[in-house]
């Protein structure tokens, strides 16, 4: 088979990750966590890893499940793993959340929530890396895109044991002194890794594929980009290999990680190249929203190392970090999440629910399934509320960012409907809905027929 | 089957194409240049040599199976085989003036 087919589970893995931001969002609005919390404590780590796990993590997943086999022309290798994977990894975000409920006194049992969460976040990833790795094995030489994706492979297998090792460090379970520092100076490396290592790095080679397919943009292989590869890969290897072994040698890990910060951010600076590259050199003159949204989203990511810049030459970093952590999680990651969001579930919606009558009867275009108009006022709110919510953390006004997380939970709720309205295919003319022989796609998960 | 006949059935093969959309661009396959050639040969049997805008597209085997079902339901048409190709890459500039002005591509 050349190409690939619908992954019959990525929707679930969407529908989960929203339930998370919606969840984080709500919780943030309601003052739980950072700025009222310190940023290690376990209210702020209970949001941290709502979002990083069960938000951004899982429609990384999802996404990768569905586009793997695209950016290499080849099937997905395992198509039994995506379910076991998901089922894993939410208990185990269950689990982890219960440890730090527990920690902070909300739970009073003795149930051994860490080690249950590293038992099930370790087999939930190692699933999906599993399962993404053998895929990309059968699609050597990788192209570059892939690349990419490779690498943030390592980077969530690298963030999913520092996490265990935290874990069951923090469970009691083991006590060896070198994971102990590590669990107490290892946090920013975790961060890095996670953030950086593995969403950063797919979200780079997911987009520099995506965008070409759907701007009609040249695909870039050039020099700046296999820089951006060799050169990101560098620093994350300094940032997380470096600075474990830092802190296990007792050497300065603030030291190993600003040298990774040198080679991090050239890879950045020719990604962004690459980016405006595709932009300048599409053939769609007009483009669509998810193509509009991501320039928002980039320029978050802009901003954000503008502002590690800034705050490292004011020696504030580390008073600030959670502006930066915040700009990036929800400007960077999660803008141009949903935007492709918005993309990706009326790309497939169409593929299930048109693709087998295709060349039988007339059909829709994907674009018939969406009011982009509707939808762009959403988005505008959310990047307007991400940016002035992260100009509230870093004037120390909790009141004003709480109000930009309620603004972003109420554009969130906005796109959110518009993506149940594409999934119902409500905003399709009546009488063009359901051709003979179509049916109604299922909210949750892809009924794959007729291919 | 004289030369006359076999050209009426490509032509009707051709038309029936139209019916498959690209659905990202939302035109279809013969507009956008996705189709490199259309053959019938004696019995009835119909060739098609056809591409994707992009190579791994999840939409392959379903643009695939909608030129197979189209061109079957051309009256004559007994049997289809449809093949795809990367040789050459589809550009934009394989489109139609038509579809290109439609959706705006420079």
């Amino acid at each position: 088979m050349i190409g690939a087919s619908l992954s019959r589970w990525t929707m679930s893995y969407f529908a989960a990750a929203i339930v998370a931001l919606i969840t984080a969002l709500g919780l943030m609005t309601a003052g739980y966590g950072y700025p009222h919390a310190p940023v290690d404590a376990p209210p702020t780590l209970i949001i941290v890893h709502l979002v990083a796990i069960g938000w951004l993590s899982l429609l990384m997943c999802g996404a990768l499940f569905q586009f793997v086999p695209v950016l290499i022309a080849r099937p997905l290798a395992n198509e039994q793993l995506p379910l076991p994977a998901l089922i894993c990894l939410l208990l185990g975000l269950f689990s982890l959340l219960c440890g730090f409920l527990w920690l902070d006194g909300g739970i009073d049992t003795t149930l051994p929530f860490f080690p249950m969460a590293a038992t099930l976040l370790g087999l939930g990833f190692a699933l999906v890396v599993w399962g993404l790795a053998h895929t990309l094995l059968t699609g050597r030489p990788l192209p570059l895109s892939a690349r990419f994706v490779a690498v943030a492979l390592a980077g969530v297998a690298l963030t999913a044991t520092l996490g265990i090792i935290f874990a069951l460090v923090r469970g009691g379970i083991v006590a060896e002194p070198h994971l102990v520092d590590l669990t107490v100076a290892g946090v920013p490396i975790h961060a890095i890794a996670g953030l950086g290592g593995w969403l950063t790095f797919a979200a780079m080679g997911v987009s520099y594929r995506l965008l070409a397919m759907f701007m009609l943009a040249p695909e870039l292989d050039r020099r700046g980009s296999r820089l951006a590869l060799h050169l990101g890969s560098c620093a994350l290897a300094l940032a997380i290999i470096g600075g474990a072994v830092a802190i296990c040698l007792e050497w300065s890990r603030n030291l190993m990680l600003l040298a990774a910060g040198l080679p991090g951010l050239a890879a950045l600076a020719f990604y962004g190249r690459d980016m405006l590259h595709l932009y300048r050199a599409r053939k769609r003159r007009i483009i669509e929203l998810n193509a509009r949204m991501a320039t928002f989203a980039f320029a978050s990511l802009g901003l954000a190392v503008m502002l590690v810049i800034a705050l490292l030459a004011l020696g504030r970093l580390q008073e600030q970090v959670a502006a930066v952590v915040f700009l990036v999680a929800f400007g960077w990651l999660s803008g141009l999440g949903l935007g492709k969001l918005y993309k990706i579930v009326a790309f497939l919606t169409w593929l299930e629910c048109y693709g087998p009558v295709l060349g039988k009867k007339p059909t829709p275009r994907v674009q018939d399934l969406v009011i982009e108009k509707r939808a762009q006022k959403w988005f505008y709110l959310y990047f307007i509320a991400v940016w002035l919510g992260t100009a509230a953390l870093l004037w120390g006004r909790p009141l004003v960012f709480q109000t930009m997380t309620l603004a972003m939970l109420v554009a969130t709720l906005g796109i959110v409907v518009q993506l149940v309205r594409i999934r119902r295919l409500a905003d399709v003319k009546v009488d063009d809905r359901f051709p003979a022989d179509t049916r109604r796609p299922a909210l949750l998960h892809a009924a794959v027929q007729g291919i | 089957m004289t030369v006359e006949e076999t050209d009426e059935l490509v032509h009707k093969v051709r038309e029936a194409l139209r019916l498959v959309i690209d659905p990202e661009l939302g035109d279809n396959i013969i507009e956008l240049g996705l189709v490199y050639y259309v053959g019938v040969q004696e019995g009835g049997v119909a060739s098609i040599v056809m591409t994707t805008t992009t190579r791994g597209c999840p939409a392959t085997n379903y643009l695939k199976n909608g030129a197979r079902d189209g061109a079957w339901a051309v009256p004559g048409i007994e049997f289809v085989d449809v093949s795809l190709t990367y040789e050459p890459q589809w550009t934009p500039q394989m489109m139609t003036p038509e579809a290109r002005t439609r959706l705006g591509i420079a």
